[in-house]
């Protein structure tokens, strides 16, 4: 089964993922920052990772530099946050995430962008 | 521009005052190449008269995550006007950690931040809001509960009441029930708000 990594330090907002997630047949962990994510990550093998923008002790942006420079730089990653503007998409591409979705995001536009990058869930 | 200041200044006047060249120095050193110099001076600058606005100047410019950290722990020891206000600022700067970072040091001054938090709660900015919002998260004061409530009812920003309402869930009381009940009715199309406010909802108990 495919994992993926929620990384985000909302715990409602984890929580909302994960439902929409597992009920697409996906398996999912949680971290709560891009710390814990790293530190996860170098645990085991994930399929995809769906990382906030605005998170304490390392960003959704400084994550995915660290990602990127690690063996683990073909993973795709989905970025979401708040922030609208054109700017903040520009960013999180040259961050190196793959599509950015705005928060809140909808179920089926969440899941079919995760089928869209990995695939199927097994 | 300071090696300058520190040239011109009255010999007689730093004779008589040893501590001003040693905080003339430490300001030089707060711009060093070494970020191992800088993050001392910045720590040893927080006893200094005017050392909130040479922290704060330093803190927008300064691209070394560990240096940041003592400035803004400098910040939230000295706490003063201009420390609050170079933390307040921080949220409008485009630099994400920066930003992040001055959440989390506002979180540790929640006497301080209280005056100014329903200020922050009206700012044009939305992204401001959700911060201030962040902010509320640890303040500890008697208000959050109504700050919150008042968010989710006259908001106008989705992403805003949806931080309010993620909060509601950890730190409101019953009271909250019924806003909670009617942002769901203002959002019916919005899935996020649906569960957020049900798992809110299921955390508050009174019903």
């Amino acid at each position: 089964m495919k994992r993926i990594l929620i990384v985000d330090d909302a715990g409602t907002v984890r929580m909302y993922h994960r439902k929409i997630l597992e009920s697409a047949g996906f398996a999912v962990e949680e971290a709560v920052n891009g710390i814990e994510a790293i530190e996860k990550s170098l645990q085991r093998a994930f399929d995809l990772y769906i990382v906030d923008v605005n998170m304490p002790k390392l960003d959704g942006y400084g994550f995915l530099r660290e990602l990127r420079e690690q063996k683990l730089a073909q993973v795709p990653a989905i970025m979401v946050s708040t922030e609208a503007e054109s700017a903040d998409q520009s960013q999180a591409y040259a961050a190196g995430a793959n599509a950015y979705l705005i928060k809140p995001v909808k179920p089926d536009e969440l899941k079919s962008l995760v089928k869209l990058l990995i695939g199927e869930p097994r | 521009m300071a090696f300058v200041k520190v040239a011109a200044r009255d010999t007689q006047q730093d004779t008589a005052n040893p501590r001003a060249l040693e905080y003339d120095a430490l300001e030089l050193q707060l711009h060093d190449e070494s970020a191992d110099v800088r993050r001392w001076a910045a720590r040893d600058l927080v006893d200094c008269p005017s050392a909130s606005r040479m922290l704060v100047g330093r803190l927008h410019e300064e691209g070394d995550a560990s240096v940041r950290e003592v400035i803004l722990t400098a910040l939230t020891i000295r706490g003063d006007d201009i420390a609050m206000t170079g933390l307040v600022e921080c949220l409008r700067s485009e630099h994400v950690s920066l930003r992040n970072e001055a959440v989390e040091a506002m979180k540790q001054l929640p006497e301080k931040m209280a005056p100014i938090i329903r200020e922050l709660l009206g700012d044009p900015d939305p992204d401001v809001r959700i911060f201030a919002v962040n902010i509320l998260e640890s303040l500890r004061h008697p208000e959050v509960e109504s700050w919150l409530i008042s968010v989710i009812e006259t908001d106008p920003e989705l992403n805003v009441c949806a931080t309010a309402v993620d909060l509601l869930g950890e730190v409101g009381s019953p009271a909250a029930r019924l806003p909670l009940h009617r942002i769901k009715e203002r959002y019916a199309d919005v899935p996020y708000i649906q569960f957020a406010a049900e798992v809110a909802l299921s955390r508050l108990g009174g019903e």
